[in-house]
């Protein structure tokens, strides 16, 4: 059990005294060799396409029946686990909300902590979080002959935190985020070559977005770009938008926002990132504008609501297309972004990433360019939008579902909530099916007019949420759905409901399996081909993190976060009872307490719950001979 | 790729042979009129193209909406000190006020 420490390191003593602060080369092949073992999950999404996807056949179709638990963790916090565990090299890295505990079990005797990270934390930190005081997970960076492995994370106050991988001792931890000032991180960092990317929480508090790159080895910063404000801000290329100049190009950061509304402007990134090496892009998401009452912010508000394909090196924009312009219900765009190579619809083949945005639309881009190949609604309930048109790039917006002030707008779907949130989905390159988490909520929006001060929320509207139009609205149940989307034809090859919101994503692997984990706590594995259910397990809370699957020893394993909260879960985490809290979701969320109570902690299943234990010699007392 | 519908306001049309007022509203906002690639938004009926000075006018405080930059900046000049510190010494403190020159 390590001490958190701020002070010296002794391995980056010894770095330095070997003269290590030169450029060794570069730890990405070794991350992205790593990402291709089915031993390793190294990062969210498993690999630089963010997937999800793993060729594990051992768990199939066939035998899923006979899945069981193997052994489970508890992390002792009982809020909202979002994202999942990292599996490298024989160990598991399990990340906390708030206080962000990091442990590190052994595989082969996962009943003894290896290490455990307790930050001590500004507890001010909780009261500036919008929902819930959740946190997406790790990243890993393998190391190099100078440079031990290291783990990075990000803490709800505002910290970008890097630990030996092989100690847990503190090896840098910076500055990026101030909750004075209401940014917070929730984020799961990210690495890509021998920097880690950070986004930012906060647009609820009205806080101006930026990513940020830092060099894993020394903490430095390397780049910064902001969601507004002038270009230079921004870091656009010079052939920004180049293929694609109807999106906009430069200036629009300042001339797209009322006076100096774009220093207050929202467009944070807490959501996914993915990596192309061919494109050298990384690419993600910038959330909401701020505040969320549209009437106090004139204009398209760029660039908010964009998917950025930035230059990993430089951070410099080569596109961004900005798929809800003036976003008027809170439709932050971070989510998740899948990388295929896929055969367009006149059979030129494509690099492709596809995206399930909160506006109730899965947008397929090619992200060389920023081309926009498709964009369907992820349900036909959407009603805020007409359709996209393909050549503009802009959503046709149907004005009966606009909000404004002095109006109250009824019906409007998706809700704030959007038909997606942060689940990290799937993509099963074999049946070219994308398996979405969906939310299936609708919401009743009426604005306010209120001012900024700087660490105060921020937000100018009042919700009411309930189900969508195919759920039971007396009873408000029938919130979520999964389905399985072709990006190419648009069409979904299957589609099943769920008492509440699939929050958390999926897990796709080549056993022919979908895996996902529901608020009410259960993990579910289907049939990819037809959505049949054919096996679930009861976890000891409600799930809003992702499934992953991982061998060890020959063995398959599938491993899950479970801990409910988050947004759909505020109400039940922090007891609420006015239907409008929680930002409008403890109304549609009011039956979850009835299913599934606080928790926190991850379960990990195998065939006939094959594991460790079954040497039950593993974790026993050896007494003195 | 600009395509320009009009805002104008229908006063009246003639169905069936017969004169009938339909509206009196402009048409409502789509997204579908740019007045420049990517500058597609325009002001709702009844609301003001510029807010300020009007009853929507948040008339926020300079003070307030320069917090954010400053904290920034000093966030990064700390980073700084801490990352120079750390290179030269291989000894990585956070506390600023401890690191020596």
């Amino acid at each position: 059990m390590k001490k958190l420490s701020a002070a010296a390191s002794a391995a980056a003593l010894i770095l330095v005294l070997q003269g290590g602060w030169g450029s060794p080369a570069q730890a990405n092949d070794k991350l992205n060799q790593l990402s291709q073992s089915d031993d390793n999950w190294v990062m969210p999404g498993k690999n630089y396409n963010s997937d999800n996807y793993s060729q594990l056949t051992q768990i199939n179709r066939d035998n899923v029946k006979n899945l069981k638990a193997a052994w489970s963790f508890s992390t002792g916090v009982l809020n909202g686990h979002e994202g999942a565990p990292l599996v490298v090299d024989g160990k598991m890295f399990i990340s906390a909300p708030f206080p962000n505990t990091t442990f590190a079990l052994d595989l082969d005797d996962p009943g003894t902590i290896l290490w455990e990270d307790k930050p001590k934390q500004n507890p001010a930190a909780r009261a500036v979080a919008c929902c819930d005081v959740v946190n997406r997970g790790l990243a890993y960076w393998p190391g190099d002959n100078k440079t031990p492995p290291l783990v990075l994370k990000t803490l709800l106050d505002g910290h970008i935190v890097a630990l030996n991988a092989n100690t847990g001792e503190t090896f840098w931890k910076m500055e990026n985020s101030d909750i004075k000032v209401g940014s917070t991180l929730t984020v799961a960092p990210y690495v890509v070559k021998d920097v880690v990317l950070v986004g930012s929480s906060g647009a609820e508090l009205g806080v101006r977005g930026y990513v940020t790159a830092y060099d894993v080895r020394t903490g430095e910063q390397k780049w910064r770009a902001y969601a507004t404000g002038p270009d230079e801000d921004l870091l656009l290329a010079k052939d920004f938008n180049i293929k694609n100049a109807h999106y906009g190009q430069k200036g629009l950061g300042l001339a797209t926002w009322e006076g100096d509304a774009w220093k207050i402007g929202g467009g944070t990134n807490w959501g996914w990132y993915a990596f192309d090496p061919g494109t050298n892009l990384v690419y993600f998401g910038t959330g909401n504008p701020a505040p969320w009452n549209e009437t106090m912010r004139p204009g398209d508000n760029k660039w908010t609501m964009t998917i950025f394909g930035r230059d990993v090196d430089t951070g410099e924009a080569k596109f961004g297309y900005q798929k809800t312009p003036h976003d008027e219900w809170d439709y932050a765009g971070v989510n998740v972004m899948m990388l295929s190579d896929q055969k367009d619809a006149s059979g030129k083949m494509r690099k492709l990433l596809t995206h399930p945005d909160r506006n109730g639309i899965v947008y397929t881009l090619d992200r060389t360019n920023g081309d926009l190949v498709s964009a369907n609604k992820i349900d036909d309930t959407v009603n805020v939008f007409k359709k996209v048109d393909l050549k503009s790039g802009t959503p046709v917006r149907d004005p009966e579902f606009g909000t404004r002030m002095d109006h109250l707008a009824r019906d409007v779907c998706p809700s704030a909530m959007g038909y997606h949130n942060q689940g990290h989905d799937s993509y099963d390159p074999k049946r070219q099916l994308f398996f979405m988490g969906i939310n299936h909520i609708c919401m009743d929006w009426e604005p306010f007019m209120l001012p900024y001060r700087a660490g105060q929320f921020f937000v100018g509207a009042t919700l009411n949420m309930y189900p969508g139009p195919k759920g039971d609205r007396q009873n408000f149940e029938g919130l979520g759905q999964i389905k399985a989307y072709n990006a190419i034809t648009g069409n979904f090859k299957w589609e099943k409901m769920e008492r509440f919101a699939v929050w958390g994503g999926t897990l796709a692997t080549a056993g022919n399996l979908v895996f996902y984990g529901t608020l009410d706590g259960y993990i579910k594995a289907r049939d990819s081909d037809t959505g049949e259910l054919l096996w679930k397990f009861k976890l000891p809370s409600g799930v809003i993190g992702y499934p992953i699957t991982y061998t060890h020893k020959g063995t398959q394993f599938v491993a899950i976060n479970y801990g409910v909260g988050g947004w759909p879960g505020v109400g039940l985490v922090f007891d609420l009872q006015d239907p409008t809290a929680g930002l409008g979701a403890v109304g549609a969320f009011k039956k979850l307490a009835h299913y599934t109570q606080m928790g926190g902690g991850v379960m990990v299943f195998s065939l006939d719950g094959k594991g460790p234990f079954d040497d039950l010699t593993v974790g026993e007392f050896a007494a003195n001979k | 790729m600009l395509k320009k519908i009009a805002g104008v306001v229908t006063l009246s049309c003639i169905i069936g042979g017969g004169l009938t007022a339909i509206s009196t509203q402009a048409s409502a906002y789509d997204g579908q009129t740019c007045v420049a690639p990517g500058n597609c938004w325009e002001p709702k009926p009844g609301f003001p193209a510029k807010i300020a000075g009007t009853k929507f006018d948040p008339r926020h405080s300079p003070k307030e909406l320069a917090k954010q930059s400053i904290s920034i900046a000093a966030m990064e000049d700390r980073n700084k000190k801490r990352v120079d510190a750390f290179k030269k010494t291989g000894n990585f403190v956070y506390e600023v006020n401890k690191l020596t020159d």
